[in-house]
């Protein structure tokens, strides 16, 4: 059992580092980016490249890789975002659809079908209350935190933070008392797109990187800012560490008169969660409606 | 000529979706990702009933009419319950699990290996008798799609689309409009999937993927949304694009990713050209 919450710890991590920016650009744009996964794994293949293929240290190999990550979010913004955002709020919908496909076949084209480990080999680990983790799964555990309470900081403690929190509680509020919304539109999305590529390069080092896991990732970042709440950051963290523990105990426990559940329904475990929340409790955990004059 | 004679089948097989797509998503602007989701209900209810259970057609038939109204019922009363891009977000998850569903169920789906030697009866065998056949069906649905899109219905779910509230209030109802459209869109998948997995004498999950939804979504959006003719061309045009692509010099583990980039680009290029039709600034009265 033990080992079931080590597993939800560092597969939560990873999502919810993916669904934190997420649940700002949500909150602030109300945009859909159904290219999230492709977004991830670029920057977690740029890092692998940099320190695979041209042998440069992990320290530059993945700040590299962030530098991508907010690159591609920046052009991604720019070309499939904005000009269409203006027009209609769901035309982004089907742009990222779009972008989704380009950056898969740009991904097959360029780092092939097969998988790919920023750190390949055994990693060695070591029990804790019966549950194994490697050195490495810890160390990524711990800098997600760090990042997290950098962002939180960041987000309630300064000036920058409370602009960004205006613009994603009110915009038209926001941008009547002075604050740019264009632009910290902008920075949002940006910022979103460098936790993103974190996302990318923690699963390059815990695992592997594959094409085919992207679009389970964008369906697992939106099931917990759906749980969580539109547009609340917290809610959004909170439930993906939430939803990565229940994808362990649907398949890690014994149900129905002791049967274990296929492995292959584990990934429904993040469907099934949108659907109920979308169904019972569309606001989420903590989400709260809008109010209006 | 078979070559023909297939190009000719596969565009028929993907217009009489379309065009029922088109009903939800083009002409009613309801953000629905789910239509695969309709056809994998539809289309394993028909064939795994009789190639794996040993079902008679007509009763095998029965299940997937009554299959296929049930899940684009829950289409509709989802639509009309949630936010739109709620809805869109949760029709993508159901299209996800169904095919979860399908790829896990070894017994009765037999998972990711499809089900093989799908009885092309009571059609007929022979390539230019069936062709002729689904060209019929075809020309006949498409009929039946441009009489309702002409008619009291396209008129009221286009209203619904442009101004809910202005439709309502002209006694426009929009629960009965949406799960018309909804059933509609399902009858064409039913359609189309009585008829495909016999052309190709075998089911395989990996036809309804994610990707053939989009491939749905960009025929409609090409197409101009709403429009019978238009999506009558595009699907013509895509699906011929697409099957020459095969002939293109390239290793398949190339040409796999080139089409993806290229069908993004001309999704990315007709939304781009259509997002006036798309989703239209709604007009001020």
């Amino acid at each position: 059992m033990t080992q079931l919450f080590v597993n939800a710890l560092i597969a939560g991590s990873l999502a919810a580092l993916i669904a934190g920016g997420l649940s700002l650009v949500y909150g602030t744009l109300g945009v859909f980016n159904l290219a999230l996964g492709q977004m991830v794994l670029l920057g977690g293949y740029v890092t692998w490249w940099l320190h695979q293929e041209l042998h440069l240290p992990l320290l530059i190999s993945i700040p590299g890789g962030l530098i991508f990550g907010a690159l591609l979010s920046w052009f991604t913004f720019e070309v499939f975002v904005e000009p269409f955002w203006k027009r209609h709020r769901f035309l982004p919908l089907v742009t990222t659809i779009a972008l989704s496909m380009m950056l898969d076949g740009l991904i097959l084209l360029i780092f092939e079908e097969r998988p790919r480990a920023i750190l390949p080999g055994l990693k060695k680990t070591f029990e804790i209350i019966d549950a194994r983790i490697s050195f490495v799964q810890i160390i990524l555990i711990v800098l997600t935190f760090i990042l997290l309470a950098l962002f939180a900081y960041v987000l309630h403690s300064t000036p920058f933070g409370r602009r960004i929190r205006a613009v994603v509680q009110h915009p038209h509020a926001a941008e009547s008392l002075g604050i740019a919304a264009p632009k910290l539109n902008r920075i949002i999305f940006i910022l979103s797109g460098v936790l993103a590529a974190c996302g990318g390069i923690y699963q390059g080092i815990d695992q592997n990187l594959s094409p085919t896991i992207a679009f389970s990732i964008t369906i697992k970042a939106y099931a917990a800012i759906i749980a969580g709440g539109k547009g609340h950051l917290w809610g959004a963290i909170l439930c993906a560490y939430l939803i990565a523990l229940l994808e362990q105990l649907a398949i890690g426990v014994p149900w129905f008169g002791g049967a274990y559940i296929s492995a292959g329904y584990q990934q429904t475990v993040a469907l099934a969660v949108i659907i109920v929340f979308l169904l019972l409790k569309p606001n989420g955990l903590f989400g709260t409606h809008l109010r209006s004059a | 000529m078979n070559f023909i004679l297939h190009i000719i089948i596969l565009a028929c097989l993907t217009l009489i979706p379309a065009l029922g797509y088109n009903m939800v998503f083009g002409k009613g602007k309801i953000l629905h990702f789910g239509q695969e989701g309709i056809s994998l209900i539809a289309t394993y209810s028909l064939w795994a009933l009789i190639v794996v259970k040993g079902f008679s057609y007509p009763s095998a038939l029965a299940a997937s009419v009554a299959a296929t109204v049930l899940i684009a019922l829950l289409f509709a009363w989802l639509s009309l319950r949630l936010e739109p891009d709620g809805f869109g977000v949760l029709s993508i998850a159901v299209h996800l699990m169904v095919l979860a569903i399908v790829l896990n169920w070894q017994e009765f789906t037999r998972g990711a290996l499809g089900i093989p030697g799908i009885p092309r009866a009571p059609w007929p065998m022979d390539l230019t008798g069936f062709a002729v056949v689904v060209v019929i069906i075809t020309l006949l649905w498409s009929i039946g799609i441009w009489w309702l899109d002409r008619g009291k219905f396209g008129r009221a779910i286009a209203a619904l689309s442009e101004h809910p509230w202005h439709a309502q209030s002209l006694g426009i109802e929009r629960s009965r409009v949406h799960t018309a459209a909804f059933l509609i869109a399902g009858a064409g998948s039913l359609l189309a999937n009585i008829l495909y997995p016999p052309y190709i004498f075998l089911l395989s999950p990996t036809d309804y993927m994610f990707p053939a939804m989009i491939f749905l979504a960009m025929i409609v959006v090409a197409g101009k949304p709403g429009s019978v003719k238009g999506t009558i061309m595009a699907t013509f045009l895509l699906i011929a694009l697409k099957e020459a692509l095969r002939f293109v010099p390239l290793a398949p583990s190339i040409l796999g990713p080139v089409r993806l980039i290229l069908f993004g680009l001309i999704l990315l290029g007709v939304v781009w050209w259509r997002k006036d039709s798309l989703f239209p600034q709604r007009r001020l009265v």
